[in-house]
């Protein structure tokens, strides 16, 4: 086990350039076909960071790869799951159109009791994506890591290299930053870990001389501990999803995968797009790709800010509007809008839906750790609660930039502010405060949309596990009461994306359902690990001598 | 979260996990009068009835057991077709790995005991459990102990289908209502305080699980039971590859492949006694199982864990359930101590400990007893030590 902080795996990052299995992709990333978990639904890339499950492939006899990240070498063997013949012309297709309604394995496949075994059976045969692993290629011998640090900064993005530059003016003692992907050369004065990613933060231990223990893994899949005094959470933010009618469909994608599915190309992955959301966040969508964007859709009001780009590219403005549903057999070819407050349906042809209306923090660690978090109405998710200093409820765990919040002004000033904190030149300060909660236009938004929603098409409201909105309703119906039933009775939550992109759609959908706020539907715990981690990992690190519980 | 109705029952059982569900089902079915359930937590199945691995097996080291577990099997085998909700009850065998000369001793014992009962278990060689699982690795193994009828089951289910089913019945479940204080009342009722208030009641069931003794002294009464925190995880799921629940009972590792393509598994980490901080998870015990996971199954090194969690283990003295009567306070009914495996007995348990409620003796309650315990000068042998997966 190797101790020293001096061997750096990080400082020589594989080419951040090397392209994707999707970069190369025959017809685009968006091009690319997956099938869904239980009814084989088409399913193309859609979040673009490796979270979702919309580019599955089998590399190597490896299975659930995630082709966005993953950037192949000649001799990589590169399969498509869960599909027959192939994903683009599926058989198991005919679970998806056979049961327009779901199949129901709470209450149905009982009768006749003979045929049980048979549907346990087929049950088990759609469950899962990829086959039992059979590598071709042994994996690398993955030597665990065991640091000690002074400062520990999750993120490496323009907030985490401000914090680690402006602690290595005074040099506190070692600092450890890391990052999930390749950024390029990082800030001097701190121990680089890319392609490294934070696991698991228990809570911190008061008696050792440093309280926290980071687990992570590194880019061969090795395990990495982190002893350090201090964490600072700089993992940002990314694009939430937004629940409408068919809205699993190939073409439907975040803002974060639109702009890092082609982001090194001279086109992006689409004819004509339309953009969901009227802030910032769709003004950067616009920057980049605005003379191929068709519509800009807004729950609420346009900001004066995406109006003015929009203008630039004659782009039509549609605020204050229901997306109901996409249309399209595979690939989306156009949406259902209706103005709000019981305006006419009308259809737009498209080719791409781009989610760009909610960022959310990247908050597990605080969860984790047992941070106080709050729930922030507008954006519609929970944040962690921090000082004017960036401090956490928790001394000693710190967060910084997206994931405290909007995105700061000058991330720079923002890190140096934390970092000067850290440093103790200046007080923590107050906690900030965050709006109380009050019906906000994202909740009055889902209501008008349970009002009009027709049971056209799949509402899947979780498409890790495939679970359908309208069994949502049944479980709240039937008197599961609360995101923690519900995640129970519908499986809700518990896929590879580890509920971000269903969680905070479901708080809002139950909140209506249940009418009570959001804070009393509560939070599903967030359960260890913050990405799935191969066993591999864990079983390469020492056992810890004590117990971190 | 509502509270009770009434301030008056016939039963009050505190605990509405699958034992309390259970028993409040058959006392309902006997038509016992006003019965409530009592539950600290906000949502159903919080308790280690929403966090076992789903583990139902006849092997065990006792008879008194192996019977509980037969009858256990089979009121899952017809719980679909009984309460409307499907289980997902796969029997598919569980697999008892044997890697020592002592554990070979012992399972075979086991094997012994359970044809005795009437099952078909089976003795397997090194190379017949090679071909059961294919890709295990079978150094080390000596011989397991195997039983086809074993299987698994999807624990929230069979929560759900009794939640239902006993309010069909009339009995009220009170989710959120912790009890605070048990005590006799002049006329030999009983009064619960908690968070709901203050009611009455003939009979208190404790069934609180991981919080047995706990409930027990806040009736003022011992209860020699005690929580131990195990912990489990899940992996990403695949397609099947693993049919049978593998155990290594020397240490405690155990893992099946869910209905839903997920491998959930534990194994042993000494945790400290007591309720302790919480249910919470530890970095120990994912190094110790991935570990103990690849050791056999080498093929799942880049299977990725999910989501780790933990709940208690309620522990008695000698590894049996404590049913029936308190032998002081007239009125407690204690349904307890069932070391990890409540959900595997709680059909069988949920009518013994009925019957126990309504003050009927029966024979089948007697090695259960609450006050076997109570000679100090005797000891007590475990006797059921089978007590993972």
């Amino acid at each position: 086990m190797d101790t020293s902080p001096a061997a750096d795996p990080g400082a020589a990052p594989m080419d951040p350039a090397a392209p994707t299995i999707l970069d190369g992709w025959p017809g685009g990333p968006l091009g690319f076909r997956q099938r869904s978990i239980r009814y084989h639904r088409p399913r193309a890339p859609f979040c673009g960071r490796g979270d979702c499950t919309g580019c599955l492939v089998r590399v190597n006899g490896r299975p659930n790869v995630r082709a966005c990240q993953y950037r192949p070498g000649p001799n990589d063997r590169i399969e498509t799951e869960n599909a027959w013949p192939s994903p683009r012309f599926d058989l198991g297709r005919i679970f998806d159109l056979l049961f327009p309604r779901g199949i129901d394995t709470t209450r149905g496949l009982l009768r006749p009791s003979a045929a049980r075994p048979l549907y346990q059976r087929v049950v088990r045969r759609l469950a899962g994506y990829g086959r039992f692993p059979t590598p071709t290629v042994p994996s690398p011998p993955s030597a665990a890591r065991r640091l000690e640090a002074e400062v520990t900064i999750v993120g490496a993005g323009a907030c985490g290299r401000a914090v680690a530059a402006r602690l290595a003016l005074e040099s506190p003692g070692p600092t450890v930053i890391l990052d999930r992907t390749d950024t390029g050369p990082g800030p001097a004065g701190a121990l680089r870990l890319y392609r490294t990613t934070a696991a698991f933060l228990p809570p911190p231990s008061a008696t050792r001389e440093r309280p926290f223990t980071l687990w992570a893994v590194g880019p061969d899949g090795e395990g990495l501990r982190i002893d350090t005094r201090h964490v600072v959470v700089a993992t940002g933010g990314y694009d939430a999803n937004l629940l409408f009618g068919n809205g699993d469909r190939p073409g439907v994608l975040t803002a974060d995968g639109a702009l890092a599915l082609a982001a090194g190309a001279d086109r992006p992955p689409f004819r004509e797009a339309v953009v969901v959301g009227g802030g910032a966040r769709a003004a950067e969508v616009i920057d980049r790709w605005g003379e191929w964007i068709g519509a800009v859709v807004a729950p609420g009001s346009i900001e004066p800010e995406v109006v003015a780009r929009a203008a630039a590219h004659a782009i039509p403005l549609f605020p204050r509007t229901l997306l109901l549903r996409a249309r399209g057999f595979g690939r989306v070819t156009g949406v259902d809008l209706a103005g709000r407050g019981s305006g006419p349906t009308f259809h737009r042809r498209t080719d791409a839906v781009i989610l760009a209306l909610r960022r959310l923090p990247n908050a597990q660690l605080f969860f984790q750790a047992g941070a106080r978090l709050l729930w922030h109405p507008r954006p519609g998710g929970y944040f962690p609660r921090l000082t004017d200093g960036g401090e956490s409820s928790i001394p000693g765990l710190w967060g910084v930039g997206d994931v405290a919040g909007d995105p700061p002004e000058d991330p720079i000033a923002d890190g140096v502010r934390v970092a000067e904190a850290i440093l103790g030149h200046r007080p923590s300060g107050e906690a900030r405060p965050l709006p109380r909660w009050e019906p906000t236009e994202l909740e009055g938004y889902v209501v008008e949309l349970a009002a009009r929603r027709r049971s056209r098409g799949k509402w899947v409201a979780c498409a890790c596990e495939d679970v359908l909105l309208h069994e949502v309703e049944e479980a709240v119906r039937r008197g599961y009461h609360g995101i923690e039933a519900v995640k129970r009775y519908t499986g809700l939550g518990t896929g590879l994306c580890q509920g971000r992109y269903c969680l905070p759609d479901a708080l809002l959908w139950l909140s209506v359902l249940e009418h009570r706020p959001v804070p009393e539907i509560g939070y599903i715990t967030q359960r260890p690990p913050v990405v799935p981690t191969p066993l591999g990992a864990w079983a390469g690190l020492p056992e810890p001598e004590e117990e971190s519980s | 979260m509502t509270g009770p109705r009434q301030t008056d029952y016939r039963v009050a059982i505190v605990g509405g996990g699958v034992i309390g569900l259970y028993t409040a089902y058959r006392l309902a079915r006997a038509g016992a009068g006003r019965i409530v359930v009592l539950d600290r937590g906000s949502y159903l199945s919080n308790g280690a009835s929403g966090r076992n691995g789903g583990g139902v097996r006849q092997q065990w080291e006792t008879p008194e057991t192996i019977r509980l577990a037969r009858e256990a099997v089979e009121a899952y085998r017809r719980f679909g077709s009984e309460f409307g909700v499907n289980p997902w009850f796969r029997q598919s065998g569980y697999l008892f790995l044997a890697d020592s000369p002592a554990e070979v001793e012992r399972l075979q014992a086991v094997h012994r005991t359970v044809t005795q009962e009437g099952l078909p278990s089976q003795w397997l060689t090194p190379e017949r459990v090679a071909r059961l699982v294919p890709g295990l690795s079978t150094t080390g193994i000596l011989g397991a102990s195997y039983l086809e009828s074993d299987g698994t089951l999807y624990p929230f289910p069979v929560v759900w289908g009794l939640f239902e089913a006993v309010q069909n019945l009339g009995v009220e479940v009170c989710l959120g209502t912790e009890v605070y204080r048990i005590a006799a009342r002049d006329d030999r009722r009983l009064s619960v305080d908690g968070a709901h208030g203050r009611l009455d009641a003939d009979i208190v069931v404790n069934a609180a699980g991981g919080w047995s003794s706990e409930v027990a002294r806040r009736a003022g009464v011992d209860l020699p039971t005690r929580p131990v925190r195990h912990e489990i995880c899940a992996t990403e799921p695949l397609k099947p590859f693993l049919d049978p629940m593998v155990v290594r009972a020397s240490d405690g590792l155990y893992f099946s492949q869910t209905m839903r393509g997920e491998l959930v598994g534990g194994i042993s980490v000494p945790h400290p006694e007591g309720l302790g901080p919480g249910m919470t998870t530890s970095a120990g015990f994912l190094v110790r199982y991935a570990r103990a996971v690849l050791g056999l199954y080498p093929a799942l090194r880049d299977l990725r864990v999910l989501r780790a969690w933990s709940g208690y283990y309620d522990e008695s003295p000698d590894g049996l359930p404590i049913l029936g009567a308190d032998p002081s306070l007239p009125g407690l009914v204690h349904a307890a101590g069932f070391g990890g495996h409540g959900f595997m007995l709680a059909p069988a348990i949920g009518r013994l400990v009925a019957a126990a409620a309504l003050g009927e003796r029966t024979a089948e309650l007697a090695p259960f007893a609450p006050g076997r315990f109570a000679n100090p000068s005797a000891p007590v042998r475990n006797r059921e030590k089978l007590s993972l997966g």
